[in-house]
């Protein structure tokens, strides 16, 4: 729902007040950002995590998008592709939001050290929190965190988390200075650059983003591992970014600058990378999970177990949210965007995209929120539940990011010409036949 | 073939240069022919609209070609592992749509490419190992570098003097008529 | 073209503005390499490509197949050997029960599936190059999924019922035990060799037809002709043929997917350390593109030189295969560095046992031969003057099939030979037999391919005649993507 209405919103934007829709984003980004605010100082007061589990929820999800839209533009580059020219200046103006983005990471980390409650969101923080299904044991004393202290402490993530944000604004500051500086002038050599920098970018990216996911993610339940979870993460991106960079050339196209540049052809293509990865998201997720399911380790099946079972073996809502998500994040957009319509009619793969990205939000949410809390019953701990009050406060919260984020791109766009008029492969994209 | 007396099948011209050959194709179908054709010795981009065709209906086959080996795959499984001969192995029930997904899986996609390959042979009316266009001489130049426009005997708007001439006008660098 | 805008009117000032900003649009030129070089024309196509198959059987031929078929004479010899006296002729000893004949298989399919990559998913990414590679690319598929194949079926003991593994009723009315990975195998391997057929097969039907139309004598015409099945190069039929390959091209990517994806399952659906991993899946099909990769240049290379197909496979292409070695060897090598960093987070002391003892044991050098091969040769190729050294491109190449070998050696022998109880650690060692069969698979894949050289068409004519820049319908040189390109060094045609 509130991927589904932040991007109709971001529709309606341009088209109902003209003069300054950036500034709409901005006061929808600043409302969004104050309930959730509000929402994480009442957790930390209360010692309700799903609270504060918002927070993070939304910050994963734009930065799903941007790190997507970061591959694919160094993707792009790698392949020297034509088509893709027009399109990829408007993710490149989407770049511009990756160094706000990191500044709103800052309350969900700070927040809870500073007001002491460290354990609320990443347990290990806190290490004299109950480790949840081991009776008296704590996290200082939890052999398996001991073994991770190395890791996982604050003062070294903190580092990390600064180093990936360096990573991304670094790579999104030097792609978008050499191609808006091509637009000054005629010369080859950024484009080269661009193509350079993609070749190490992409590694960098990889890596930064999979220990991002690690370090965010992972850890929340410190106990389990998954080496598949950084390529997890990376088809979640792209998915992510192609459906977000698919509704916006949809809305600048209907209303905006890209009117009669964006044509059936670039919509067909990215409907072709939506589906492709539509089927590798698939593949990762399923055979994470039929790994875990095979091999039966217990040390890694607890992790599907509690977004599975209540405590008296029945399902729980989960997993009705996994089947969700099979059917929803996989069947549904699989099926439809093989179907060659879905991809050219643009109000078809304006829909579908939009629900490519509400159900990626489902699927942030069934990867951070079942988190394990302990309490005195027989397995020693309590999952949080899907259905609760909180996901208003997700909504709220993908609303306030996504509304800065958005912000910011405008203001990028606003600055730069709408298509890299000097790019060697302009005439191509503008041109681009299936 | 040789004993029967023979009749005229069709006109054909020829082309050497694609762009030339490809504003001719849009010409004929200008001209309302339907019973026509061209031969070119590598796909065309974008002939098969400027022949008025429609997208192909090879995904048809493709698909159902798929459909059958998921529930061939689902069938064998559960048959075979589920109720004729159920086995308990690893702790796994004894059926159940996880494990046996490879297998279905790769059915699926065995069938479909053998979908795929009849649809286009069906779809082509093929294997035709003779046909009435061979008996052009000339006919491996269609192999080489050669378009060739071919307008049949069977068409409505035939006419012999009026075809060739059309076929001139469009820029036909040779004509032949072609008898089987 | 004319959908160009399909749903969206424009107002004349909005008309104005488009064309104002395309008219204010001026490429800088970088043009896009050329993939036929020299300038020549269609009918040099032809004529290259039949020439091969038409001309007089060169001597070096007989001098490769002769050699080759006596290598080959190796794989009778050793599995004659081995079903006239049991499995305990290789070096199995428990616990290394999957020795060499599993690393084998692995690293035969996983050459395979270069040629699936280059046949299907580059044809889905519209890279042009692929096409004068792609059918030399496919045969090496099918060729190495039989040497492939070998393995297993001669792994299972009593060879004579390996038919049981298929889903026939038996007298024991005993069913396969789809839990099995190696049953999922079965279904895997059989499907990827008869999908990369029926495509291999599909995209040589119009040039097939042109052997067939050229043919001068009675047997290549009846040969030619059975198997072309009366093509015709009408383009009602090749807009059928052209969805069916693309059709093909989009299952037999997830295919080539699923293929190394169900090998890798056969290691990671068990619970031994350094085997079970979730990452297994993705780090093995970027494994084998980068093998199949790797064995793809080794191939071409020579038969570049030989057959002069200098201005078919042009530097550009080199180049292009070099770097999707790079980029998939640091991809393999990602994945090592997730397994090891994992192994050390999962905090499980078994797993940790397991890759230390890779690096540090018995096997260090097999697993130091595996990274100095895999992660860093391809390195190298981040330098333009490798890329353009064909010599050394060609010993790099070598290095990556060797290490593509090593790696999965390492991953089934190290955690085998050093499994859970430590009083039956051994080191494992393959017989002669086993070196024997294996040695001989390369004389059985290179009478395969010289047989293929030999006998049909190495390219698609058709396919290279489309990216050619005569091939474009408007006259511009630059097919599909460039209408505004009008030049002749622009890459042209479509697929």
């Amino acid at each position: 729902m509130s991927a589904e209405a932040v991007a109709t919103s971001s529709a309606a934007a341009p088209a109902t007040s003209r003069k300054n829709p950036a500034g709409i984003f901005l006061v929808v980004g600043i409302i969004g950002l104050a309930i959730g605010l509000g929402a994480l100082v009442m957790g930390i007061q209360n010692n309700d995590s799903r609270l504060a589990l918002s927070w993070l929820v939304g910050f994963t999800f734009w930065f799903s998008v941007l790190a997507g839209m970061l591959f694919l533009t160094q993707i792009s580059y790698l392949f020297d592709a034509g088509w893709v020219v027009v399109v990829r200046r408007q993710m490149e103006n989407c770049l511009a939001a990756f160094k706000w983005l990191w500044l709103l990471l800052i309350p969900v980390i700070a927040l809870p050290l500073l007001m002491d409650n460290p354990g609320l969101v990443w347990r290990w923080m806190d290490l004299d929190a109950v480790v949840p299904g081991i009776h008296h044991t704590t996290v200082g004393n939890d052999v398996l965190y001991l073994h991770k202290a190395g890791l996982l402490n604050v003062p070294f993530l903190i580092g990390r988390l600064c180093i990936y944000a360096l990573v991304t604004c670094g790579l999104a500051f030097l792609l978008r200075k050499n191609s808006f500086s091509s637009d000054l002038e005629i010369n080859p050599k950024y484009y080269k650059n661009c193509r350079k920098i993609s070749a190490v970018g992409i590694f960098l990216t990889a890596f930064t983003a999979t220990f991002a996911v690690f370090d965010l993610l992972m850890s929340l339940s410190y106990h389990w591992f998954s080496t598949m979870y950084g390529v997890w993460f990376f088809a979640l991106s792209m998915r992510l970014g192609i459906a977000a960079t698919a509704v916006l050339c949809f809305h600048l196209s209907q209303q905006g600058r890209l009117k009669g540049l964006y044509n059936q052809s670039h919509a067909y293509f990215l409907g072709c990378l939506a589906l492709a990865f539509t089927v590798f998201w698939a593949y990762i997720s399923f055979s994470q999970y039929f790994l875990i399911y095979n091999a039966n380790i217990p040390e890694e099946t607890f992790w599907y177990n509690i977004r599975e079972l209540n405590i008296d073996g029945s399902k729980s809502a989960w997993w009705y949210v996994s089947m969700g998500l099979i059917f929803g994040f996989f069947v549904i957009p699989f099926i439809a965007l093989l179907w060659y319509p879905t991809k050219i009619k643009p109000w078809r793969f304006r829909t579908i995209s939009c629900w490519i990205m509400f159900m990626g939000l489902i699927d942030i949410i069934f990867n951070v929120v079942p988190i394990q809390e302990p309490v005195d019953n027989i397995l020693g701990f309590q999952v949080l539940p899907f259905l609760s009050p909180a996901l208003l406060v997700d909504v709220a919260v993908v609303a306030g990011i996504g509304g800065i984020c958005i912000w910011a791109a405008l203001r990028s766009a606003a600055k730069q010409e709408p298509i890299p008029l000097h790019d060697p492969r302009v005439l191509e994209s503008i041109h681009a036949a299936e | 073939m040789e004993h029967q007396p023979k009749a005229l099948y069709c006109l054909l011209g020829t082309f050497t240069k694609t762009p030339e050959f490809f504003e001719a194709a849009g010409k004929v179908r200008d001209a309302g022919y339907k019973k026509w054709d061209t031969f070119t010795p590598f796909p065309v981009h974008g002939l098969d609209a400027q022949m008025g065709m429609k997208r192909s209906k090879v995904p048809m086959f493709t698909f159902c070609g798929g459909l059958f080996g998921f529930c061939l795959g689902t069938l064998i499984t559960w048959y075979m592992n589920g109720w004729d001969y159920p086995l308990i192995v690893g702790g796994k029930p004894f059926w159940s749509p996880v494990f046996p997904f490879p297998v279905m899986y790769e059915l699926t996609i065995l069938n479909a490419a053998f979908g795929t390959l009849l649809g286009m042979f069906v779809m082509n009316m093929l294997p035709r190992h003779n046909h009435p266009l061979f008996n052009y001489p000339d006919f491996v130049r269609s192999n080489d570098d050669t378009f060739f426009i071919v307008i049949e005997k069977s068409d409505p708007k035939f006419n012999r003097e009026a075809t060739e001439a059309f076929l001139k006008e469009i820029g036909a660098e040779e004509i032949h008529a072609v008898e089987a | 073209m004319s959908h160009a805008t399909a749903e969206v009117t424009l107002t004349p000032e909005e008309q104005k503005a488009r064309s104002e900003l395309i008219a204010k649009a001026k490429p800088v030129d970088i043009p896009r390499p050329i993939l036929v070089t020299g300038g020549k024309d269609f009918h040099w196509v032809t004529e290259k490509i039949c020439g091969i198959v038409e001309g007089k059987t060169p001597l070096w031929w007989w001098i490769l197949f002769l050699t080759a078929a006596c290598m080959a004479t190796f794989t009778l010899f050793g599995l004659t050997w081995l079903v006239s006296t049991g499995v305990g002729v290789w070096g199995l000893a428990n616990p290394v029960n999957w020795g060499w004949a599993i690393v084998n298989f692995v690293f035969w399919i996983g050459i395979g599936h270069a040629g699936t990559l280059i046949s299907a998913i580059l044809c889905l990414l519209r890279q042009k190059w692929r096409t004068s590679i792609n059918r030399a690319a496919e045969a090496m598929t099918i060729f190495a999924v039989v040497c492939a194949g070998i393995f297993p079926l001669f792994h299972v003991g009593r060879v004579w019922f390996a038919w049981w593994l298929f889903p026939l009723p038996n007298s024991n009315w005993i069913w396969p035990q789809f839990r099995s990975p190696l049953e999922w195998d079965v279904f895997a391997v059989s499907t990827y060799g008869t999908v990369s057929v029926l495509f291999w097969y599909m995209g040589m039907i119009p040039d097939l037809a042109n052997l067939r139309d050229r043919a001068k004598v009675l047997w290549r015409k009846l040969f030619y002709g059975l198997f072309a099945m009366g093509w015709r190069n009408s383009n009602r039929h090749w807009r059928n043929y052209e969805m069916a390959y693309l059709l093909l091209a989009g299952l037999s990517t997830p295919l080539v997917l699923s293929v190394h994806t169900i090998v890798s399952f056969d290691f990671a659906a068990s619970n031994l350390p350094g085997w079970h991993t979730t990452i297994f899946p993705p780090y093995f099909v970027a494994g084998a593109i980068f093998s199949g990769f790797g064995m793809v240049l080794t191939l071409m290379l020579p038969l570049r030189a030989v057959y002069g197909l200098h201005n078919l496979i042009t530097q550009y292409h080199i180049d292009c295969m070099c770097k999707i070695i790079l980029a998939t060897g640091s991809m393999v090598g990602y994945a090592y560095a997730m397994e090891f960093f994992i192994a050390w987070y999962g905090g499980n002391p078994y797993e940790g046992f397991a890759f230390i003892n890779r690096a540090f044991g018995q096997y260090a050098w097999a697993y130091w031969i595996m990274i100095s091969c895999n992660v860093i040769s391809p390195q190298l190729f981040w330098f333009k003057w490798v890329r353009e050294n064909t010599w050394l491109v060609w010993i790099i190449c070598g290095f990556v099939n060797v290490g593509m070998w090593f790696e999965r050696f390492v991953i089934t022998v190290t955690s085998l030979a050093n499994d859970y109880l430590p009083s039956s650690w051994g080191y494992y060692s393959p017989t002669i037999v086993d070196i024997f069969t294996f040695f001989g698979t390369f004389g059985l894949f290179s009478v395969l391919f010289l047989l293929f050289v030999r006998f049909l068409p190495l390219m698609p004519m058709g396919e290279l005649k489309a990216v050619m820049p005569a091939a474009d319908a408007h006259g511009h040189g630059s097919g599909t993507q460039g209408q505004g390109v009008p030049h002749h060094d622009s890459e042209g045609g479509h697929h």
